[in-house]
């Protein structure tokens, strides 16, 4: 998702998430960037082969969470409180205790809408067509297949990024093209 | 315990974890088992069973659509037993909800492997569970078109709800726990939906799977954010779980009626949400691991592990009982010793007390036997048993409560109507429909996270090195995989 809006990307298949994992690696200290795993199931050591920083996730859902525990008792206090207070067998109008339970349970409401959406939206989903779907084989992504994709920059030799692949041990080397032609 | 690894399927050490899958799939003979389900035309055993789900549907839309022309009166509910049926089962299905949770979050949270061949189906359960709880107190209000009325909303009433009645905290911690069930559910669900889409046979099956796994392709910087996401939910849904059931027993707790006012309440309803829910996980994938050839997924390993909960809530259980009766003999009330010695033990409901005690007090005790924890028909029965008392727990509470409390000129007698019956059994057929296209339509084991698993074992079989790579992913290794 950092990376710019490219018109094609060189996309290898390797036999075992294991060998993927070397791979990412070595193709990053060679300094390709950009570059994207698929695979059915999180690597294991595959954000660190990418060399991404930290998911900005749980700042969100904290966001959420801070969001909701507020709302909940502000709204509790203005509605039972201030716009229509009630008294009931003379208790205080601003019963704090008996406004926890509301407020737990709006806090992780939002922390749960937090999460939900910040994972969707920092991976840009949903997003139905994305040119890796036009390789056919590449539907193993999501079943047995571990895939790589590697970004055309200018001034790369196409060629040269296949090569290098295959010395990695890619089974299987393509390149797919962002624009239907 | 590497040497005992090969000793076979009897084994000394205690800490030897039975087998989490069966060691001879690979990540594609996983698809094939676990997507092959869905795959299949349906069976005449399915549609057997999503017939008479569907006609038990039938029997709650009559049940329903009686009630809301004629009104409430047409259930048994009377003065003084106002809350009956309709609260009984709202609390019997929210309970069973509780075990999806839990064994989705806390055991994710407590890193238990074995979670991950069952945690799809239990949350399904959940949802499902907690839409049939949700439904009894939209008719218990009379006039469930009013509902938004619990809502706070601008009303031109110039009136706000109430905030310090545990009804209104009801409202807001079920809908909570329906609305993350659901995100937490659909969350894991996304990579399995793209594995589908990737394996579908029809251009149809392709754009309605592509739909609704938004475009998901196994990313690396996908699975980076979905990870910490799956755990956070994971997190706040264990304490959201506790909360929920809590504010449930508030209800009740709350109030000073004898036989409800207890301090024990919250923990004690929580315990028995856990043990009817795990009770209801083991009764519905008995049979479904045995007609979908799931078992190499869901081995004895995990009924096993089940029973052991069951076994812990149900003492924990059986504690709650003990204490209700210490303490009402111990402030020596005399309504509360008339409640709990009296009228449960003798009155006129006598019989769904005892059913209640051999049911949730003498029943999970066959759990201290191997033999009945690894006993299929054994436990089938014994969860289904369970289940029984839990709801004859909630009908004791709430009836005997309620029909003789302080002032004898206000005693009644409570007895179900046809329709009360029919609405139950119409939220089972309800439940049973929903979970029948569950299995059809998704797969009820989560794939991903099993080849996780799997991939997990081999790395861990390959640390340890001493013996074959397959005895030490069947046998040895869950307690480390790193």
């Amino acid at each position: 998702m950092d990376a710019p809006v490219l018109d094609s990307w060189v996309l290898a298949e390797f036999a075992t998430p294991d060998d993927l994992v070397k791979a990412t690696n070595e193709m990053r200290l060679k300094g390709f960037q950009g570059m994207d795993t698929y695979s059915p199931y999180p690597l294991h050591g595959g954000s660190e082969a990418l060399g991404l920083p930290p998911s900005r996730v749980p700042f969100i859902a904290l966001g959420g969470t801070i969001t909701g525990a507020f709302t909940a008792l502000a709204m509790q206090t203005y509605m039972n409180t201030i716009d229509y207070p009630l008294n009931v067998g003379g208790r205080p109008l601003l019963s704090l205790p008996a406004w926890i339970p509301i407020t737990f349970e709006l806090a992780v409401l939002l922390t749960a809408f937090g999460v939900f959406f910040g994972v969707l939206g920092l991976s840009r989903l949903p997003q139905p067509y994305h040119p890796v779907f036009e390789h056919e084989a590449f539907r193993s992504a999501s079943t047995h297949g571990y895939w790589l994709s590697v970004p055309k920059l200018a001034g790369v030799n196409v060629d040269d990024v296949q090569t290098q692949l295959q010395s990695l041990g890619a089974t299987q080397v393509t390149v797919v093209s962002g624009e239907k032609e | 315990m590497a040497e005992t690894a090969a000793a076979g399927a009897v084994t000394l050490d205690p800490l030897e974890p039975r087998p989490l899958v069966a060691p001879h799939h690979d990540d594609k003979s996983l698809n094939d088992t676990l997507l092959d389900y869905v795959w299949q035309k349906p069976g005449k055993g399915w549609l057997m069973l999503f017939g008479i789900t569907l006609t038990a549907l039938g029997g709650l839309v009559l049940g329903v659509s009686y009630t809301l022309a004629k009104g409430i009166g047409v259930w048994g509910n009377n003065q003084p037993v106002g809350w009956a049926f309709d609260i009984i089962n709202f609390v019997w299905w929210v309970g069973i909800g509780h075990a999806g949770t839990l064994i989705s979050a806390i055991l994710l949270l407590f890193q238990q492997k074995w979670r991950t061949s069952i945690n799809r189906f239990a949350e399904a359960m959940t949802l499902f569970a907690v839409m049939c709880a949700g439904l009894f107190p939209l008719l218990h209000t009379g006039r469930p078109w009013f509902a938004f009325w619990l809502f706070p909303y601008p009303s031109t009433l110039g009136a706000w709800p109430q905030f310090r009645s545990p009804l209104v905290w009801d409202v807001f911690a079920i809908s909570t726990y329906l609305t993350v069930s659901a995100l937490f559910w659909y969350i894991g669900l996304i990579p399995d939906l793209a594995a589908l889409r990737d394996s579908s046979k029809t251009k149809l099956q392709r754009i309605l799977y592509g739909m609704f796994s938004l475009g998901w392709r196994g990313s690396g910087r996908h699975w980076h954010h979905y990870k910490i996401g799956y755990l956070i939910l994971a997190g706040i849904s264990t304490p959201l779980v506790l909360s929920v059931h809590t504010i449930v027993s508030f209800d009740f707790a709350v109030s000073v009626l004898p036989g409800w006012h207890a301090t024990i309440f919250p923990p004690y309803f929580v315990a028995g949400a856990v043990f009817s829910g795990f009770a209801m996980v083991v009764t519905l994938m008995v049979p479904a691991r045995k007609y979908m050839g799931l078992r190499d997924v869901i081995t004895d390993r995990h009924l096993e592990n089940m029973n052991k909960v069951i076994l812990a809530t149900g003492l924990i259980v059986s504690y709650g009982y003990m204490m209700e009766h210490f303490v009402a003999w111990y402030s020596q009330s005399q309504y509360e010793i008339w409640t709990f010695y009296v009228n449960r033990a003798r009155g006129p409901y006598a019989g769904v007390y005892w059913l209640m005690i051999a049911c949730n007090v003498i029943t999970p005790n066959i759990f201290w036997f191997k033999k009945a924890r690894t006993s299929i028909p054994i436990m089938w029965v014994a969860a289904i048993l369970v289940n029984v008392g839990m709801w004859c727990e909630r009908f004791i509470i709430i009836v005997t409560s309620l029909h003789q409390d302080f002032l004898p000129s206000s005693w009644d007698i409570y007895t179900p109507t046809w329709v009360d019956w029919t609405i139950y059994i119409g939220t089972l057929g309800l439940f049973g429909t929903l979970f029948m296209l569950f299995l059809k339509f998704v797969p009820a084991v989560a794939i991903s996270e099993v080849k996780e698993l799997q991939q997990e074992l081999k790395h861990a079989a390959a640390h340890h090195g001493h013996h074959g790579v397959e005895q030490a992913a069947a046998g040895t290794l869950t307690h480390g995989a790193h």
